[in-house]
């Protein structure tokens, strides 16, 4: 029996068994590798040396080439993939150079070799222009500052993480907020006109599943424009203001997602939201603070795709969110990521009795902070092949490794985690 | 009568509430009660707040409130400390900072914050802190005790070149290293040959001080 991609996510995600567990490498920023990581495995398996290039500046990851597609039996693809196969449809970025000032038009599709300071040739896109210091590199998205990459280090750290630019940090009344560029958020017609025709080309020439993100993030980008632990502090000691913060933003995230689901609802299976509500050891905030600011509002989000298109909605949040996920169910959730099964509370075996049947888990396949970077070959193996014993059965359930594959993941262990996925997946479970 | 009012700031932290802490504590000032006992009364608020925390009752969030509340009133204490004259007892001496490489420091603020809520003095190096700014502060502080915060598994191999520093500038035996962050385990931590390993801000502070006490009876050995 032969089984396309496209049909085999599906029927995982209608809690179905397909012929094997779905694979996923690459199709979303937090399903995928980093350069460092995706160069050191290429080279381990013999594949062509070639640059590798960034779709993700801040994490540094790599688009995935179709010969590693291949070989491990991905079946879903992002709709912005700048490798084959890919869409034939650039999109055009005008903005004023910070090297030399002059007014620079390039597509998202052109790229430049830059020697990473992790020791890898990488082609980063040429809307992104990278400045040396003494310590790291700084590097401008389209004329605006955009993060910061020490000489020894792996990642690009966003602004608020340096300390250089939290927007909001100052503001103390309702009345402050008009000052901020609110609209700046908001999605141009013709990005969103280029998605669709990328969508349609892809669904078309393709048979792989496809995947679009973030189609609104709100609890993170308010952090990030607050300051991550006042925002924090925000949602309780000063609510009136924080109720403002959230309804500025919200009102241009509902019209951003309203805005992609018109362009890919007849092409796109599954539509990305993110924000990590999680850490080590607990949620962040309580699910009484969840439902007080949040609840309501993904709701909207969520009946936005639900009325307008059959795709299936994926929510990302990293760390130990395990008291959310019934409200992520409530509010017509389909699909949670990472299941970051190392933090407390994200037991697999209770993850999947109590929710198992009405959400899919998209990750959950291996521990990547202990397991995946230390462990031999053979511990991933088995390690692997228990988590798949417990997340496959009844479907409802898509390998991908917990979060980004990192720098250091020994290239053995990468191979054995996908090969493993391959050939235990395969329904019935044994 | 006296009494009530250093309960009521421990239970008006201990259950967030801002705006009745700092009414607390400036008629705490205004009945004349002395830094130290107004200090001593916030710390057993923040350790209700620890435990409930531990509890799983308290979020992240709720640390960071404890901490802005714990902030905001030392900012009203502090010129009446330095007014007054008096010494605040110091638990022992901290210096602490994010390791080379990483920039992450939201869990080190919070340890640094419940560290001074009881009673210690911190030193904070900030972020990406290379093995020589770690010696260079050990010789110009000389801390009890050195902490290092890493978040990443390619980050925390700098904690060993750390420990490996202080032990070349035979600064080693001098301080109590505790290691912390998301990757880092007990058994990382005995590999490098830290003294501790703390979970998180709220068992740091008990460790802190357990390792205080090893290091003053090691120092009084030695006489």
């Amino acid at each position: 029996m032969f089984m396309r991609p496209r049909e085999r996510v599906i029927l995982a995600l209608k809690h179905e068994e397909p012929d094997r567990v779905p694979i996923d490498l690459g199709a979303t920023s937090v399903t995928g590798i980093h350069a460092r990581a995706y160069h050191d495995l290429r080279k381990y398996l013999g594949l062509s040396e070639k640059s590798i290039k960034i779709i993700d500046v801040e994490q540094e990851l790599a688009e995935v080439d179709r010969d590693v597609l291949e070989l491990f039996h991905v079946d879903v693809v992002n709709v912005n993939r700048v490798l084959e196969p890919m869409a034939p449809h650039p999109y055009i970025y005008r903005f004023a150079s910070v090297v030399d000032g002059s007014l620079k038009e390039v597509s998202d599709r052109e790229f430049y070799v830059w020697r990473a300071p992790y020791g890898v040739d990488v082609e980063m896109p040429k809307y992104i222009e990278i400045v040396e210091e003494t310590d790291g590199f700084i590097a401008y998205i389209r004329g605006k500052l955009f993060g910061k990459i020490p000489r020894n280090g792996y990642y690009f750290w966003g602004l608020d993480r340096w300390k250089q630019l939290i927007p909001l940090a100052n503001v103390k009344t309702v009345d402050d907020l008009k000052k901020f560029d609110w609209d700046s958020y908001r999605v141009p017609d013709d990005y969103v006109d280029v998605l669709g025709r990328r969508a349609g080309y892809l669904y078309k020439n393709t048979d792989y599943a496809l995947y679009f993100g973030w189609a609104a993030v709100l609890h993170e980008t308010i952090q990030s424009l607050r300051g991550w632990d006042r925002w924090l502090s925000d949602l309780r000691v000063r609510r009136s203001l924080a109720e403002a913060i959230i309804d500025n933003l919200f009102e241009v995230l509902k019209y951003n997602v309203e805005k992609y689901v018109d362009a890919l609802k007849d092409f796109v299976q599954v539509i990305g939201f993110g924000d990590d509500f999680g850490t080590e050891e607990g949620p962040q905030i309580s699910v009484q603070t969840f439902r007080e600011f949040y609840k309501h509002r993904y709701e909207e989000l969520f009946n936005i795709v639900k009325k307008r298109s059959k795709a299936y909605i994926f929510f990302h949040s990293c760390g130990s969110v395990y008291p959310f996920i019934k409200e992520f169910i409530d509010i017509g959730l389909d699909i949670i990521n990472p299941v970051q099964i190392s933090a407390r509370g994200m037991d697999p075996e209770k993850l999947k009795k109590e929710f198992g049947e009405q959400i899919t888990f998209w990750g959950g396949g291996v521990d990547t902070q202990h397991v995946l970077p230390l462990a031999k070959p053979d511990e991933v193996i088995e390690h692997v092949k228990k988590l798949i014993k417990i997340f496959a059965p009844g479907g409802g359930y898509v390998y991908a490794s917990v979060h980004n594959i990192q720098p250091g993941v020994p290239p053995q262990n990468i191979v054995a985690m996908f090969k493993t996925a391959y050939e235990y997946g395969k329904y019935p479970i044994r | 009568m006296s009494l009530d009012v250093l309960s009521s700031i421990k239970d008006s932290l201990a259950n967030l509430d801002m705006d009745k802490t700092i009414d607390f504590v400036k008629k705490a000032v205004e009945l004349g009660f002395k830094p130290i006992d107004i200090i001593n009364a916030l710390a057993d608020g923040m350790r209700v707040v620890g435990d409930r925390y531990e509890r799983g009752e308290y979020f992240v969030s709720d640390l960071i409130v404890a901490s802005e509340i714990f902030k905001e009133v030392m900012s009203i204490l502090e010129p009446l400390i330095t007014r007054v004259g008096e010494v605040v007892r110091s638990f022992g001496r901290v210096v602490i900072g994010t390791v080379e490489g990483d920039v992450h420091d939201i869990g080190k603020n919070l340890v640094i914050t419940m560290l001074r809520a009881n009673g210690f003095e911190v030193i904070d190096l900030g972020v990406d802190v290379p093995p020589k700014r770690f010696v260079e502060a050990v010789k110009q502080y000389k801390p009890d005790i050195v902490g290092m915060s890493a978040l990443l598994t390619s980050t925390m191999v700098n904690m060993k070149r750390v420990i490996e520093a202080l032990e070349k500038e035979g600064l080693r035996n001098s301080v109590k290293v505790i290691v912390g962050g998301a990757p880092i385990t007990e058994k990382f931590a005995r590999e490098i040959g830290a003294d501790a390993y703390g979970e998180n801000a709220v068992t740091a502070i008990e460790i802190c001080k357990k390792l205080v006490e090893e290091l003053k009876r090691a120092k009084q050995k030695h006489f």
